[in-house]
């Protein structure tokens, strides 16, 4: 799980390694790294609020 | 190698030196400039500063990537031997390359958001004034004074058409300015009354679009008296380069006697349509009515731009003797569907009556109709 993670924060930041990539291939199904990705998403933009709520107050 | 770089660099130099130079040449001399005006509020300087920060941002990563390019390029060239490396990837540069930006990014931001807040902090000001961009001129309304005008364009046709010599105001010149007193924040509240507008004056570094249904805010505080001329920056029709913005900023006291010059206008305007005017009195009100609402589209000779815009020479009602009602109802609520506005809401009776008059006698129309501002009036207020 945590190595989903790691490779979905590397797609966000848009650099992964190559090692990193065979690794996340060998995984037969998307699925896991598609519910990250948009789990994460979501934490983003919560971040982003939080952060723009804080400069406010 | 050492000397392609001292060469490089030394070149680099001179770039900066030419370049630092004009920004200050034209900082001094801002109409001639190829750089943006330092301007005339606490706000345009903020923005001309930032602007110039991040020039010099730009130009040092430009200095450092060229010059890595171009150091690569000549010394490693294939003619001397070079051998190109094979390899995929390298995550560590990667990560670099894509990490260095988002912190420039970043830097820059923060001082730019800072200004950003304070141009859209519109609370607090003394004075408003209703801005509504028309095709193709501006109406003030200063909302607490009772005050409201027209601004158009003050340049004759004839150096439009090059039958004369440009001034220096050419096209930047209007018959009424905006006048604002020195030392008081200005909130403006933009809208249009028919196609999106936007109101651009670079001296107060204020640019907003003025859009139909919508009320845009800005604001602006002008600390030293001057005019500063601005343009319509959203292409709004066939006179978009035509309908200017001056502002005028004076002093408080100053601001007073111009108030209270334009609620003795105005009321004279109104007093206008009690009395009888001569036919002499009415053409000469109508060409200048004319010249400035109807010759746009309609031509200064009345010959119009068919099929567009009708002619209003030799044709139509404004010939037909029995065409009379229909042209006041036309100038007066326009017509649906094509680009002829409604006057009856923006030209006082007085002007409106002159403007018929005018336009049923000149150009051989010799209708010999005399329309008094008082027949105008009255239709107005039986709607």
């Amino acid at each position: 799980m945590l190595k989903v993670i790691r490779s979905v924060l590397a797609a966000f930041f848009g650099v992964q390694s190559e090692a990193n990539r065979q690794q996340d291939f060998q995984s037969t199904s998307p699925w896991k790294f598609i519910v990250v990705g948009v789990f994460m998403t979501l934490v983003f933009v919560f971040l982003v609020g939080f952060v723009a709520w804080l400069a406010a107050n | 190698m050492g000397r392609i770089l001292y060469a490089y660099l030394y070149a680099a130099s001179i770039c900066l030196i030419v370049l630092s130079t004009t920004a200050q040449a034209s900082s001094i001399n801002t109409s001639s400039g190829f750089n943006m005006p330092p301007g005339v509020t606490e706000i345009s300087r903020e923005v001309y500063s930032l602007h110039m920060t991040i020039l010099w941002i730009c130009v040092a990563i430009a200095v450092v990537v060229f010059g890595v390019m171009f150091y690569s390029l000549i010394v490693y060239r294939k003619s001397k031997g070079a051998k190109p490396a094979h390899f995929h990837e390298n995550t560590t540069v990667e990560i670099i390359w894509t990490a260095v930006p988002l912190v420039i990014l970043v830097l820059m931001a923060v001082p730019a958001t800072a200004t950003l807040k304070k141009m859209y902090d519109t609370s607090d000001a003394e004075l408003d004034v209703l801005v509504t961009g028309y095709q193709w001129r501006w109406r003030y309304e200063y909302l607490e004074e009772d005050v409201s005008f027209f601004s158009n364009l003050a340049t004759p046709r004839e150096q439009i058409y090059e039958a004369e010599e440009k001034g220096d105001f050419y096209l930047v010149e209007v018959d009424e300015p905006m006048v604002v007193p020195t030392g008081v924040k200005v909130r403006l509240l933009l809208t249009a009354n028919d196609v999106i507008h936007s109101w651009w004056v670079p001296d107060l570094a204020v640019k907003k679009d003025a859009i139909p249904g919508f009320i845009n805010e800005t604001w602006f505080k002008v600390d030293e008296p001057g005019i500063y001329r601005g343009q319509c920056a959203e292409l709004c029709g066939r006179d978009h380069a035509f309908m200017p913005i001056e502002v005028k900023a004076v002093s408080p006291d100053e601001y007073q006697l111009w108030l209270a010059s334009r609620r003795e206008a105005a009321e004279a305007e109104v007093a206008g349509a009690d009395r009888e005017w001569s036919l002499d009195e009415l053409m000469e009100r109508g060409a200048g009515t004319y010249n400035t609402y109807c010759a746009a589209c309609h031509q200064p000779q009345g010959q119009g731009l068919p099929p567009m815009f009708p002619a209003l020479a030799g044709v139509g009602m404004s010939v037909d003797p029995d065409g009379l009602r229909a042209h006041k109802e036309i100038v007066l609520y326009g017509k649906t569907g094509t680009a002829m506005p409604a006057f009856g809401s923006t030209l006082s009776a007085a002007e409106l009556a002159a403007v018929i008059t005018y336009e049923r006698n000149a150009w051989g129309n010799d209708t010999g109709d005399l329309i008094q501002p008082s027949a105008i009036r009255a239709m107005l207020e039986s709607q």
